[in-house]
């Protein structure tokens, strides 16, 4: 049972996440990042261009029914195309989406006769919708672009499957746009990756179409562009929906915000999946753990996994991929578990797969003067089940002398391994951070190997 | 020693530990704390082997350490720390084996050679 599962790691291809072109999707939750099609607009590749223009085209085409008196048949593909759950991006928590209604179609869909601008020739960036409808924004643009480049998204992790080797079969996929009938259907026997939990199709995304926000948002629109003062002269009292107003009756206003923002577009870039923290921090963090006393007082333990929460992915990155922080209680005492995607990326963290099986690293936190027997007990408990037999004690001080004979004893009746990182440890891991002369997991391994000499 | 060639490679030897010891200790100051990467270990190491060729038992500085693993890690000042003791070791075995004959020389099998060598630092000041 892996916490938190990721697609390549239940199949056993074990990848960073750093070396994959798309972003690897979860089974139980979204990634909590979205298309944005101005990446696509931006990009040097002619691709990604005509991908945008395929995009374009798409959208521009709803108008067009509505022109030609089927506007029921353009809302009726507006809402198909306002989800795309194979993808998984946003953030949902159960990878599952709600399109949006017919009337909020309709309200999109009447801008293209209402405002000349688009009436004329359509849009040029079709997120400039967020502009003049309310309840429209990221995920929703996302999920728009993702349903109109579905065939090529098809095609893209078809192509990454069979690189990387993971197992597809043939799936039923909804709503792929067809660009010669200018509308959904549904395409069988699609060879695709699926969703163990639910038997659902995948499907990937490149990485670099992907930010947090939009270039072109409402929020950025808003503080930058937006003159907020002929709105309403209270601006506290300025909202949403007389914006959205204004805009309609000034759409010169947000071509203008457009146009600045295509100029700027050498800014505008894809965000990644993980951020590392800068040096700086990673060293206040360290700092911070130090001067922390042992124990709860002030709830010192909880600061202390905090802390290392934050700082040990960063400093991990990209060797190891963060899966979840999870905090258990085990009699009645509070254990916070660092849990990571073990990803193959050295001979070290192979032969943690190898010999303990180890297709994620758990770390346990202990903020305590000295690890006592029931801690390693613990630990020991929870490297039984399919996690691996490969435990990470990170803690203040190293292990006395009976506790370390006990983890020596677990590797000699067991073959378990459990590693003691000290605060020692962790200052020589910020250390190799910030200079970069060695990995900061060449402490883990230097660790182990301590181990593995004083194992008989 | 017994041949030129011989004093060549010590005094090779000494001249690399010396710049090692000057480039690593500088960064020993600056943090001690912080591992020497995997390319610098490589030569600290091929010169410490070398040490071991010339330096016989008596002179090596721990009978139990030969060279660094990279799998443990050693940092700045653990690397500065062995090279100084490889460093005092040598100059000992200098000391003992040049003598005062009209000038500082390099012993050859026993016998004073045309070799100049400097004045000896530790011992045998007096030979």
């Amino acid at each position: 049972m892996l916490i938190r599962p990721r697609l390549t790691d239940y199949h056993g291809i074990l990848l960073p996440q750093a070396e994959l072109d798309f972003a690897i999707p979860f089974f139980d939750e979204d990634t909590p990042l979205y298309v944005d099609p101005f990446m696509l607009w931006k990009s040097p590749s002619q691709q990604d261009q005509a991908l945008h223009t395929s995009l374009i085209n798409a959208f521009n085409h709803l108008g067009q029914l509505a022109k030609e008196g089927e506007e029921e048949k353009a809302i009726s593909i507006l809402v198909a195309a306002s989800e795309c759950d194979e993808v998984g991006l946003g953030s949902s928590a159960t990878r599952k989406g709600k399109r949006i209604g017919c009337a909020k179609a309709e309200e999109i869909i009447q801008l293209f006769k209402r405002l000349p601008l688009y009436s004329a020739r359509g849009f040029r960036h079709f997120e400039e919708i967020q502009f003049y409808v309310d309840g429209i924004s990221k995920d929703r643009i996302s999920d728009i672009s993702c349903s109109f480049l579905k065939s090529f998204l098809v095609d893209f992790t078809i192509d990454q499957c069979a690189k990387l080797g993971i197992p597809t079969q043939d799936s039923r996929v909804d709503n792929v746009y067809n660009y010669r009938r200018n509308d959904f259907e549904a395409q069988e026997g699609i060879r695709l990756p699926v969703n163990p939990e639910n038997r659902k199709p995948l499907i990937f995304v490149p990485k670099r179409w992907l930010r947090f926000t939009p270039w072109i948002s409402y929020d950025d629109y808003f503080a930058q562009a937006c003159p907020q003062d002929e709105i309403s002269h209270v601006p506290e009292e300025l909202k949403r929906v007389e914006v959205l107003n204004y805009n309609r009756d000034h759409y010169g206003v947000v071509e203008e915000y457009v146009t600045k923002k295509e100029r700027s577009f050498e800014d505008c870039k894809n965000d990644p999946l993980f951020s590392q923290l800068p040096i700086t921090s990673a060293k206040r963090r360290y700092e911070l753990i130090k001067k922390l006393p042992t124990g709860k007082t002030d709830n010192a333990d909880r600061k202390y996994e905090d802390a290392l929460g934050q700082l040990l992915p960063s400093l991990l990155y990209p060797k190891l991929d963060f899966a979840q922080a999870q905090a258990r209680t085990d009699s009645g005492v509070s254990i916070r578990d660092l849990i990571f995607y073990n990803t193959r990326a050295n001979e070290f963290l192979m032969e943690l797969l190898n010999d303990y099986g180890s297709r994620q690293i758990t770390m346990e936190l202990k903020n305590v003067r000295s690890i006592e027997r029931e801690h390693i007990d613990q630990l020991n408990r929870y490297l039984s089940d399919e996690l691996g037999k490969f435990g990470i004690l990170v803690t203040r001080h190293p292990l006395k002398r009976p506790e370390f004979q006990r983890t020596i004893d677990l590797w000699s009746g067991q073959r378990r391994a459990i590693v003691a990182l000290t605060d020692t440890d962790i200052s020589q891991m910020v250390d190799l951070f910030e200079s970069k002369q060695r990995d900061p997991l060449d402490v883990i391994k230097k660790k182990y190997v301590e181990y593995r000499r004083a194992c008989p | 020693m017994k041949t030129k060639e011989d004093i060549e490679a010590f005094e090779r030897m000494m001249g690399q530990l010396e710049g090692l010891y000057n480039e690593i200790s500088q960064l020993a100051k600056k943090s001690p704390n912080d591992a020497v990467n995997a390319f610098k270990l490589k030569f600290v190491n091929r010169v410490l082997s070398t040490a071991n060729l010339i330096l016989d038992a008596s002179y090596r500085p721990f009978v139990e350490f030969s060279e660094f693993n990279s799998d443990d890690l050693p940092t700045n000042s653990d690397v500065t720390m062995m090279l100084t003791q490889y460093m005092e070791q040598s100059e000992r075995f200098r000391s003992d084996n040049v003598i005062y004959d009209g000038g500082w020389k390099y012993i050859l099998d026993g016998e004073s050679s045309d070799v100049g060598a400097a004045q000896p630092s530790r011992i045998g000041r007096n030979r």
